[in-house]
Parts: structure tokens; C-alpha cells; sequence
């Protein structure tokens, strides 16, 4: 049993964890959810004996099974923990790129750990390490017991920090957000994994997360940290469907459900149309044979749309996507060195209507970001024909702290689009004054205060910068906007806030979206169509509700998979 | 950016800007004013020792010496700025046209710079001037030739690291032109970076002019120059060693001055 009990941490005076308590029973998962800053690594750092010289314990002490581990005023006892670490207690990093050593075969590293903490021959170290390997679920045992970090795919390595965290049984293992760096299908086999190990060992887990869908899933007792502090705890069903504080009940509404869904005010008008003229809802009509299905998705589409358009007179095209395919090449660009070509994107073929959202969905390297950037007109390298009813597509990008320059002011970034625009045709050339008033106008409709005109962005909140994105993208009203992952750098309250003025400037200017993302249930929330691509292809289109009711391909189960 | 006083002040800072601020101040006003002229000659006062009247003491032709340090120290900072001026605007327009477009211009450019690094700087220099002839403008031209390749390094580096930069791309989606992106989107970023070289420059420029006047191949009599009075002062090293000790320190002074702030600021970013 381990216990934290009144637990402070500061750093330089300013305390950060603040008098926290937790218990962790024998066999039992703990989640510890928050948003960034909430003091929820911390707290699982200094358990751990890992947290940074410079924290003091102000307050509280750390006891695993009745020995104190750590205690305010003390220094950390470093021999103390050495024989817990590894031996009683581990831990599951994020990052599986970064927490191998890429020097070091994988098998070696985990012997390691066998090396100093037990007295195994040579042999029976190999043999407990292949065990462990198959344990946690890798194949060929063998084989990836004599590769490089490199050789192995990010859920394969992560199935290997897994193994090196319970090889000795420990008593304790802290998972800090074990799955976020991974793509969903492999997120929800690590999921699967981690709580069939501590069924068998019945080893206690503390699983620090921001998303708490993951922590409902797998969680006997939920935590929830606001600021250092623990405000609410208590068992995973309590807590979701009762909550008690108002914080909580905040960051379980902003969880994109399946049940806020809002329709944008163009499929609204459509599906009424549709209706009236007497279609079925068109969808994913898709059985075996991609290609002919999708072409007849999207006949079936237009058609609808095509009928529709006699009652209406908003339904023009934004973007028309045919056969298109992207290239990249590969290889470096020296002057003595060979390009290959491959092809990213193979044969995609779509449409864009204006006011809606088509959502782009995939795992990573599925070549999601070259289909955008291809229709951003950023990859020339294409065969086929994508043709846009607008000059400019923008995009609205996924970091907030790498898209604004860090040099200009909020003001200055937002004119500089009306500026290009001007240097580029004469006649869109503006004045001074109404380039400032255009730029004072958007920083309100982003929901921003005219101070920050003259701010620069490292003056601003992840969220506030990405509004400002969102104003630089919009500024120009291009008609199509591409967003890649526009939410998914932020934390929950703020991902739902920059959904909604997405949603509501959608309306307002009639923009059309191609929004691509990893998170099933943001893109359930933000679009009216989806589309599934795998390997280059697009494997499945159709509208959200179809797509997500009646999956036709088994990749497209699996992606939306236990995610709800 | 952080601001000047929120930033951490340290000792560097500190030492480096009280003793540059010192040689600034005296070579500017070199210009307009020293104590005697630099050229009045004095028999009677031939090899005088420091004192009151004379600050520094005086030459073998009775010259007063704290003056001709300010002269000299008036040409050394004017050649100094001219020579980071015309590398340092070379080396951004470079840097900043092979980082950003990369191919064969990066390719041939580099190669140049790798074949200019190669050889010392100051040899360099000497090859130039032999071939375009002394001179100040030939020496300023000459330095500034040898030293762009160390700011094209820099640069480029630099514009490779945020060519990519989402912020980039956002400019060229709205369709920036390419001399935009490169000098009002990328450029303003890498100034912190480029200061820092700057200040390093000076001070190579100081040290390689001193070290050309004292060959004789740099700034030529009337002119006052702390290489050319080290070098006329090696004669009278025992009976009159301040004449030596004088433009001899001070190009220690300068330089220790201009690392030192240089230090400063780095530690400070």
C-alpha cells in the first residue's frame, strides 16, 4: 500500500503540488487526471524520487508499505530509493522515442535491470526477458530482443517500456500518459495490456492522464487536480456520472461525446432538403470494392445535392478532388545522392461543399498531412486534379507555439495576410486604417481583447494563441480552410472553447473545413462528413453519423474502435 | 524578447560595458578633439615619461602619445564597424539565400566559404592587399572579405532551422513573396543569435587590423593606428617602454572589453 500523505512541492517558493493526499491499494489503478500545470506529473515525479533537485517538500511525506520513502525537510534519500526504484517501484513514460536508449539493443536494456537487482545467470536472464517480451504481448520475442529502438514501431516500443516496467514485479507501476504519443488502434491495445497485467500481478497503477476517457476505461479510483490541488476523488463511476465539484463536471462536458454533437446549420438545411425531395440520407454506401462504392457515395451525394440545389441557393463546390496522387521523395537533397519517388496519397478522390466540415481521419503516416498539404498547393509533386473554388485555401496548424512568428505583434500578424494579399493584386490593396480596423475586428471575433494588438505571442496561452491562428487563417475569408489537428496540443476546457469558435465562425462565414485529426470523438463533434484513409487510400466516406452507426470496413471498427 | 532590465544582469555585463563604454567614449572624441595634435612635434620633449602633461608620455619625435591613442583608437573602431558592416550584410543576404533555397547556389557558396576557411584570416588578408594595394578602404575590403564566410555559417544555419517553421508556411500559404518571407518573416528571429556574432567579429576585426598596421600593410602615416605605433615602438622598448605599453593595452583593453560584453549577453539570453 502506498500512501501520499499531505504532500506539497514547490519550486522557488511557488508551490505547485499542493497538500495532496492518495492512497494507492494493493491491486488497484489509480487515475490522476488534470490539465497541464495541474501538478499531476509532479506529484507522480517526487513519488518516484525522480522530481527535479530544485523542488522542495514543504509539507507531507511519501510511505510505501509502512517505511517512509521521502518526508518534508528531508533530503531525498537517494541509496532509499535506489532499492525501490525498478525493484518495487516503475514507471511508463510518454514518450517511447525518447525513454530507449537508441545505442543499446532493446534486449540488453532490460536486462539491465535484472543485471542489478537479481542474482540470475546469464541464461535465465534471457529466458525471463523473452517471457516478458511474449507477456506484454510481443511477437517474435527473439527478433526484438536483438533490435534497435529504431528497428521497432512506437507501440512496440512502448510494449517494451511495459515489459522493462514489470519485469520485476513491482508492487507499483506509475504510468504518466503512457498512451499519448501512440495512434488510437495501438492506444487502445496498450490500454488492454496494461490492465490485463495488473489483473494478473495485482500490482497497483497510478495512471496520470489528461484524457479522461482513457482513465473511465481502465481507472477503479479517479483523482481529479486543479492547481495543484486534489479536488475531487473517488470511484471512476461516482465521478463520471455524479460529480460533485463544479471542475469536474467542467472537464467531463468538455469531452467531445457522441451526444453534443452539433450539426452545422448547411447539413441542417441539406438533410431537410433531402428529405423533402424524398433521398434517403446519403452515406457510406461502401460493401467490398472501394473504389466503385465510394464513387457511388459520392454520385449518390451530388445528386441529393444536385436536387437540393433547386430549393437552394447556397451549394457550390469549394474543392474537388480526382485521382489524385501525391509523390515525396525520399533521400537526402545533396548534390551527389539519388531521389526515390513514392507515392504518399494514391488515387484520392472527394469533394468539399461549402459550410461543411469533412473530417480526414487515419493513423499516422497515412498520408493525411501530404493529402493537405497537397490541396495547400504546398506539394507540387502530383498526377490527378484537385480544383478550388478559392484563391488561397489557409490552414489552421496544430502547435500554437510554432505558427505565429515570434518576432511580430498580434496586430502586425494579423494584417500581414491583407498585406500579401495587396502585393499580390493591386486591387485587393487596402489602407492603413482599414487594414487595422479588418485586424481589430478579427482579434474580437476570435474572442480576443484589443490589448493584446500590440502583444506578442509568447505574452499569450496556448489558447489564446491558437485564436489568433485561427484569425491569420480566417482574415482573408478564404472559403476552404484545411485544420490539421487544431486542438489536439490543447487541453480539454480550452479544446472545446476553440471548437466552438470554429463552429460559430463556420456559420458566420460560411467556411468550409477539411479538418484532420487523431481523436475520433473531436471529429465526431466537429464534422458533418468523415473520411477514412489508410496506406495512402481512401478506404471509406460518408456522412458522421452513418460512418460511426454502420462502420462498412473493419480498419474504420477498428479506428473508432472502444473510443467513447 | 526579454527586456533589458528583466533579463539577468551579471558581472560580464557589467565589466564589458564600463570598459568598452571607456575606449567608445575616447575614440569618438578622438574626431573632433584630443589633448595635442597628433602630428605637433616637440624636440624638447622627446621620450617624456607619463605624468600630468602628459598622460601616456611622449614619442620619439616628442608626439604626445595619450592623443595619437585616441586617434588610433578612432580609426580602429571606424574600420572595425565598416568591416562587420560590409561582412556581416554580406554574410545575411548570403546565408539567407542558400539556407532558404538550398541547392546548387548552397552547394557552390559553401564550398567557397569552406575553401576561404581554410586558410588563416589574416594571410588572407595579406594576399588581398598585396593585390589590390595599402590603403584604408583597401584594408577594410580586404577584412571584409575574409571574414563573411563566419557569418554565412551562422545565418544559414539559422534560416535552415526556420525555414520549416509552421509560421513559414503559414506565410506562404498567403502567399508572402520569397524577399519578404527571407527578411521581414525570417530575419527579425535571428538577430538574437546574430548580435552575439557580431560582437565576436568586432573584435576579430580590431585584433586583424592591429596585426596588419604593425606588418606596415594596413592604415598608412599620417593616420594614427595602434598596430603602426606598436610597431615603431619596438625600437625603444628599453628607454621609453610606455611607448609600447600604451597602444599595446589599449588593443587588450578593447578587445577584453568587447569579449567580455559579448559573454554578457550571451549568459543573458
Amino acid at each position: 500500500m502506498i500512501k501520499i500523505e499531505d504532500l506539497s512541492v514547490a519550486f522557488d517558493g511557488a508551490e505547485v503540488v499542493k497538500n495532496v493526499n492518495l492512497e494507492l491499494k494493493d491491486g488497484e489503478i489509480l487515475g490522476v487526471v488534470g490539465e497541464s500545470g495541474s501538478g499531476k506529473s509532479v506529484t507522480a515525479l517526487t513519488l518516484m524520487g525522480l522530481v527535479a533537485d530544485t523542488a522542495e517538500i514543504t509539507s507531507g511525506r511519501i510511505v510505501f508499505d509502512d517505511v517512509i520513502l521521502r518526508e518534508a525537510g528531508k533530503p531525498l534519500d537517494r541509496a532509499l530509493y535506489r532499492k525501490y526504484q525498478g525493484a518495487e517501484m516503475s514507471m511508463v513514460f510518454q514518450e517511447p522515442m525518447t525513454s530507449l536508449n537508441p545505442t543499446q539493443r532493446v534486449g540488453r536494456q532490460v536486462e539491465e535491470l535484472l543485471r542489478l537487482h537479481t542474482d540470475f545467470t546469464k541464461e535465465e536472464i534471457r529466458i525471463k526477458v523473452l517471457e516478458t517480451f511474449e507477456a506484454v504481448g510481443l511477437k517474435n520475442a527473439e527478433t526484438i530482443y536483438a533490435s534497435y529502438p529504431h528497428q521497432l514501431s512506437g507501440g512496440m516500443r512502448q510494449r517494451v517500456m511495459i515489459a522493462m516496467a514489470v519485469i520485476l514485479h513491482p508492487d507499483l507501476v506509475v504510468c504518466d500518459e503512457p498512451t499519448t504519443a501512440l495512434d488510437v488502434t495501438i492506444q487502445n491495445q496498450i490500454i488492454e495490456l496494461l490492465r490485463v497485467i495488473n489483473e494478473k500481478e495485482k500490482n497497483s497503477m497510478l495512471f496520470i492522464t489528461h484524457d479522461l476517457n482513457l482513465a473511465r476505461r481502465i481507472c477503479h479510483r479517479v483523482a481529479v487536480m486543479k492547481d495543484g490541488r486534489v479536488v475531487e476523488l473517488g470511484r471512476t463511476e461516482d465521478i463520471f456520472e455524479h460529480p460533485q465539484e463544479a471542475y469536474t463536471r467542467e472537464l467531463i462536458e468538455a469531452v467531445p461525446s457522441r451526444l453534443k454533437r452539433r450539426t452545422s446549420v448547411f447539413r441542417q438545411k441539406y438533410r431537410e432538403a433531402g428529405k423533402a425531395a424524398g433521398f434517403e440520407q446519403s452515406g457510406a454506401l461502401c460493401a467490398g470494392q472501394e473504389g466503385e462504392c465510394l464513387e457511388q457515395a459520392e454520385a449518390q451525394y451530388s445528386e441529393q445535392r444536385g436536387e437540393r440545389q433547386e430549393q437552394e441557393d447556397a451549394g457550390e463546390t469549394v474543392l474537388e478532388v480526382r485521382d489524385l496522387s501525391v509523390y515525396y521523395q525520399d533521400g537526402s537533397n545533396s548534390l551527389f545522392s539519388r531521389e526515390k519517388r513514392h507515392a504518399a496519397v494514391k488515387g484520392a478522390k472527394f469533394t468539399v461543399y461549402r459550410g461543411e466540415s469533412l473530417g480526414l481521419v487515419g493513423e499516422s503516416g497515412c498520408g493525411k498531412t501530404t493529402l493537405s498539404k497537397a490541396i495547400l498547393g504546398m506539394n507540387r509533386d502530383i498526377t490527378g486534379e484537385i480544383r478550388h473554388s478559392t484563391i488561397r485555401p489557409q490552414m489552421i496548424f496544430q502547435d500554437p507555439y510554432s505558427s505565429l512568428n515570434p518576432a511580430k505583434t498580434i496586430g502586425w500578424l494579423l494584417q500581414e495576410p491583407l498585406r500579401a494579399a495587396g502585393m499580390l493584386d493591386q486591387s485587393l490593396r487596402l489602407s492603413k486604417a482599414d487594414m487595422e480596423a479588418a485586424a481589430y475586428d478579427m482579434l474580437h471575433r476570435v474572442g480576443m481583447e484589443e490589448k493584446y494588438f500590440h502583444r506578442k505571442p509568447n505574452q499569450l496561452s496556448g489558447g489564446q494563441r491558437q485564436r489568433v491562428s485561427i484569425g491569420q487563417a480566417l482574415i482573408t475569408n478564404p472559403g476552404l480552410v484545411v485544420a490539421d489537428e487544431p486542438v489536439s496540443a490543447l487541453d480539454v476546457t480550452i479544446q472545446a472553447q476553440i471548437m466552438e469558435l470554429m463552429q460559430k465562425l463556420q456559420q458566420e462565414m460560411q467556411l468550409s473545413y477539411l479538418f484532420i485529426s487523431h481523436d475520433i470523438n473531436v471529429v465526431y463533434k466537429m464534422c458533418d462528413r468523415i473520411m477514412v484513409m489508410k496506406e495512402g487510400k481512401i478506404i471509406e466516406i460518408g456522412e458522421t453519423e452513418e460512418i460511426f452507426a454502420h462502420p462498412k470496413q473493419e480498419y474504420t471498427r477498428e479506428l473508432l474502435g472502444e473510443q467513447k | 524578447m526579454k527586456k533589458f532590465d528583466s533579463g539577468k544582469w551579471n558581472k560580464y555585463l557589467t565589466a564589458g560595458l564600463i570598459m568598452t563604454g571607456l575606449a567608445l567614449l575616447l575614440g569618438i572624441l578622438g574626431f573632433f578633439w584630443t589633448p595635442y595634435s597628433t602630428t605637433a612635434m616637440s624636440a624638447a620633449e622627446k621620450f617624456a615619461a607619463p605624468s600630468l602633461r602628459h598622460l601616456f608620455g611622449t614619442d620619439n619625435f616628442g608626439r604626445d602619445i595619450f592623443s595619437r591613442v585616441m586617434k588610433g583608437l578612432s580609426t580602429t573602431i571606424v574600420i572595425g564597424c565598416l568591416v562587420v558592416a560590409f561582412s556581416a550584410a554580406a554574410g545575411i543576404l548570403l546565408g539567407a539565400l542558400t539556407g532558404y533555397f538550398g541547392g546548387l547556389l548552397d552547394e557552390i557558396v559553401m564550398r567557397i566559404t569552406d575553401a576561404v576557411n581554410g586558410f588563416p584570416s589574416i594571410l588572407l588578408a595579406l594576399v588581398l592587399i598585396s593585390i589590390l594595394g595599402n590603403g584604408k578602404q583597401n584594408v577594410i575590403l580586404a577584412l571584409g572579405i575574409v571574414f563573411i564566410p563566419s557569418y554565412v555559417r551562422i545565418v544559414r544555419s539559422e534560416f535552415i532551422r526556420l525555414r520549416d517553421a509552421d509560421y513559414i508556411s503559414r506565410a506562404r500559404l498567403m502567399g508572402v513573396s520569397r524577399w519578404r518571407i527571407l527578411f521581414v518573416h525570417i530575419l527579425p528571429n535571428i538577430f538574437s543569435v546574430f548580435w552575439v556574432s557580431v560582437m565576436i567579429g568586432f573584435n576579430n576585426a580590431i585584433l586583424a587590423e592591429s596585426g596588419m598596421s604593425y606588418l606596415g600593410i594596413g592604415v598608412q602615416p599620417p593616420d594614427a593606428s595602434l598596430g603602426k605605433m606598436l610597431s615603431d615602438a619596438q625600437g625603444y622598448l628599453q628607454n621609453a617602454p610606455w611607448y609600447a605599453l600604451a597602444p599595446g593595452l589599449t588593443i587588450v583593453w578593447v578587445v577584453l572589453g568587447f569579449s567580455l560584453f559579448s559573454e554578457g549577453i550571451r549568459r543573458r539570453v
